[in-house]
């Protein structure tokens, strides 16, 4: 069955389909997003824009201070990411090198922590953070990053690790090397595709974080880009086509960080069926 | 020097635990202890002025006799049957539709993953204004083909429909879940089965899902445990705050507002108690459904 399903017309016509109704609500965004304001809206559906008024982009630098908050979220993500991937990677790599029954039971907290909706931990965080006298500090913003951001990256790490051949750090122990330098030297250029991966996903968590911020942060000089995007709406929520501008600048990071990291990020996959 | 005496050894110890250390400080702070903490605060009236006043299981007694209550909880559920089995068919399929890899499949891949990147708040905004029932333009393109659409939003009966709706575009983390299950079945099994002349339906059916089903069923309890977390923003901006006439007030959306428009924290943490406890019997009940779907597959075998 295989070779029939490969390029049927079929198959090429379900996912032109596919990627189209998945684009589709970004498309509708950026074509609103240039949209002439204070123009009657559309009573029929706009497929382009005319004429472009790319302007709009610069209306809500002037509307709102979103230099501001893109250097914030910028700087939460600076040094959250980075703080990811090395608290998330140390303690992948220890769980690694543990023997077998010490391994399950941190696997096993770690899977029972993961399945905390987060929902069900905003009002005691809030409180701890606000008796810790870190309101309306961007350093609350980060302190996830201390147990890795999720325990999912920390299991990434361990299964990383654990794919590595043990012959490879058995030698290293055999010279002699502590656990700190086999974590660095040995391991962490093994795993090279799990940093990307932690690093792609972590800084997707911390730009798009909204929830957090919007307990924490309660003056504007500490908003993140969600929370300021949150504030032009708020302005003025009928003026469609700076809302969509403003929703179109806050998503361009990621999408270009995503797009840039697709490649490593999905072809993990082909990978594993070229294998066969 | 073997693994097991390098283990032994006490500095190698002390390192690895050292690494851990951050990790379970971390964990420890911000997940475990505020959870139980949570479980505390459920027996108080607090409202994070005055300190804390011990009421024992009094809020617990409340909650029944509160309708928004029971409004939030029924929603939540409709929730949960609406949105989590089509998200679940739908990662499915498309995975199914983009496993083999090809130039193609991999931009499509792509697109597919992209609407679960775009941050929560940008997203709602979007939709919002998609849905707007005369403006918007998926009504506006419903038109094009003769389709009167629904006031979406407006109405509190479709605006159910439309926070499931925008829902189904973020299913990217149980499609690559997906691909990667359809990825370690066997390919011999289905090319097998072709042979002994099996439709690809029944080669789906037969071959492949009982040997994916174990994935499936992570995917169904992760998604329903998180459907209580993903929907507070889509409340919170396309709903308005659970709009209209609360049809869109799920359990996140009123804790939010017990909690931290009304200064109810105790009371608040007492609906996550019970969000625990609700998570719980759904989980149960899907586990029951599903072992014997699970079953139904050994016989047909």
């Amino acid at each position: 069955m295989g070779s029939v399903r490969g390029r049927s017309p079929f198959w090429i016509v379900a996912v032109i389909s596919a990627g189209v109704v998945f684009l589709l609500p970004l498309y509708w965004a950026v074509v609103t997003s240039l949209r002439q304001t204070g123009r009657p809206l559309p009573r029929h559906i706009e497929w382009l824009p005319s004429p472009a008024i790319w302007s709009n982009y610069r209306t809500v630098f002037e509307v709102v201070d979103a230099e501001r908050f893109a250097l914030n979220s910028l700087l939460v993500a600076s040094v959250a990411v980075p703080a990811t991937i090395l608290f998330a990677s140390l303690a992948g790599f220890a769980m690694s090198q543990m023997p077998h029954r010490y391994r399950t039971r941190l696997v096993a907290v770690s899977a029972l922590c993961l399945m905390v909706p987060l929902t069900a931990i905003w009002i005691p965080r809030f409180l701890l953070f606000k008796e810790a006298g870190l309101m309306n500090r961007r350093v609350a913003l980060m302190a996830p990053a201390l147990m890795g951001t999720s325990p999912f990256f920390v299991l990434l790490f361990l299964w990383a690790f654990l794919s590595v051949p043990k012959e490879v750090y058995d030698a290293a122990r055999v010279d002699g090397a502590g656990a700190y330098r086999i974590w660095a030297g040995i391991g962490l250029p093994q795993v090279k595709a799990a940093i990307g991966t932690v690093g792609v996903l972590a800084f997707v968590h911390y730009w798009n974080s909204f929830v957090e911020p919007l307990l924490l942060m309660r003056t504007a000089d500490t908003f993140t880009a969600s929370l300021g995007l949150r504030m032009l709406y708020s302005l003025d929520s009928t003026n469609w086509p700076i809302v969509m501008a403003g929703s179109v600048l806050t998503i361009v990071p990621v999408v270009t960080v995503f797009v840039l990291a697709q490649r490593a990020f999905l072809r993990d996959f082909r990978q594993v069926e070229g294998r066969r | 020097m073997m693994p097991a005496r390098w283990w032994q050894r006490n500095s190698q110890r002390v390192a690895l635990g050292s690494m851990l250390l951050p990790y379970l400080i971390g964990l420890s702070l911000l997940v475990i202890g505020p959870g139980l903490a949570g479980f505390a605060l459920s027996l108080t009236d607090y409202n994070a002025i005055q300190p804390p006043s011990w009421t024992g299981l009094e809020n617990f007694r409340r909650l029944p006799g509160d309708h928004i209550f029971r409004i939030a909880v029924l929603n939540s559920l409709l929730y949960i049957v609406l949105a989590v089995p089509i998200r679940l068919v739908g990662a499915l399929a498309l995975a199914r539709l983009l496993q083999r890899p090809s130039r193609g499949s991999l931009v499509g891949r792509a697109a597919v993953y992209l609407p679960t990147v775009i941050p929560d708040l940008a997203w709602a905004l979007i939709w919002l204004w998609i849905l707007n029932p005369i403006y918007g333009p998926l009504n506006q393109l419903l038109g094009l083909v003769g389709i009167d659409g629904p006031a979406w939003m407006v109405d509190p009966y479709t605006a159910r429909f439309g926070i499931v709706l925008m829902m189904i575009w973020q299913l990217g983390e149980g499609f690559i879940v997906c691909l990667a299950a359809l990825g370690s079945v066997d390919p011999d099994l289905p090319d097998q089965a072709a042979i002994d002349g099996g439709g690809a339906w029944s080669t789906f059916r037969g071959i492949i899902l009982p040997v994916i089903a174990p994935v499936l069923l992570i995917l169904l309890f992760r998604d329903t445990i998180f459907s209580f977390q993903a929907n507070f923003v889509p409340a919170l901006i396309v709903g308005k705050g659970g709009g209209p006439d609360y049809a869109t007030m799920y359990l996140p959306m009123y804790i939010y507002n017990t909690a931290f428009n009304y200064l109810r924290f105790g009371y608040a943490a007492s609906m996550t108690v019970a969000m625990y406890g609700i998570t719980g019997l759904v989980l149960l009940l899907q586990y029951r459904l599903t072992h014997r779907w699970h079953e139904g597959f050994g016989r047909d075998g």
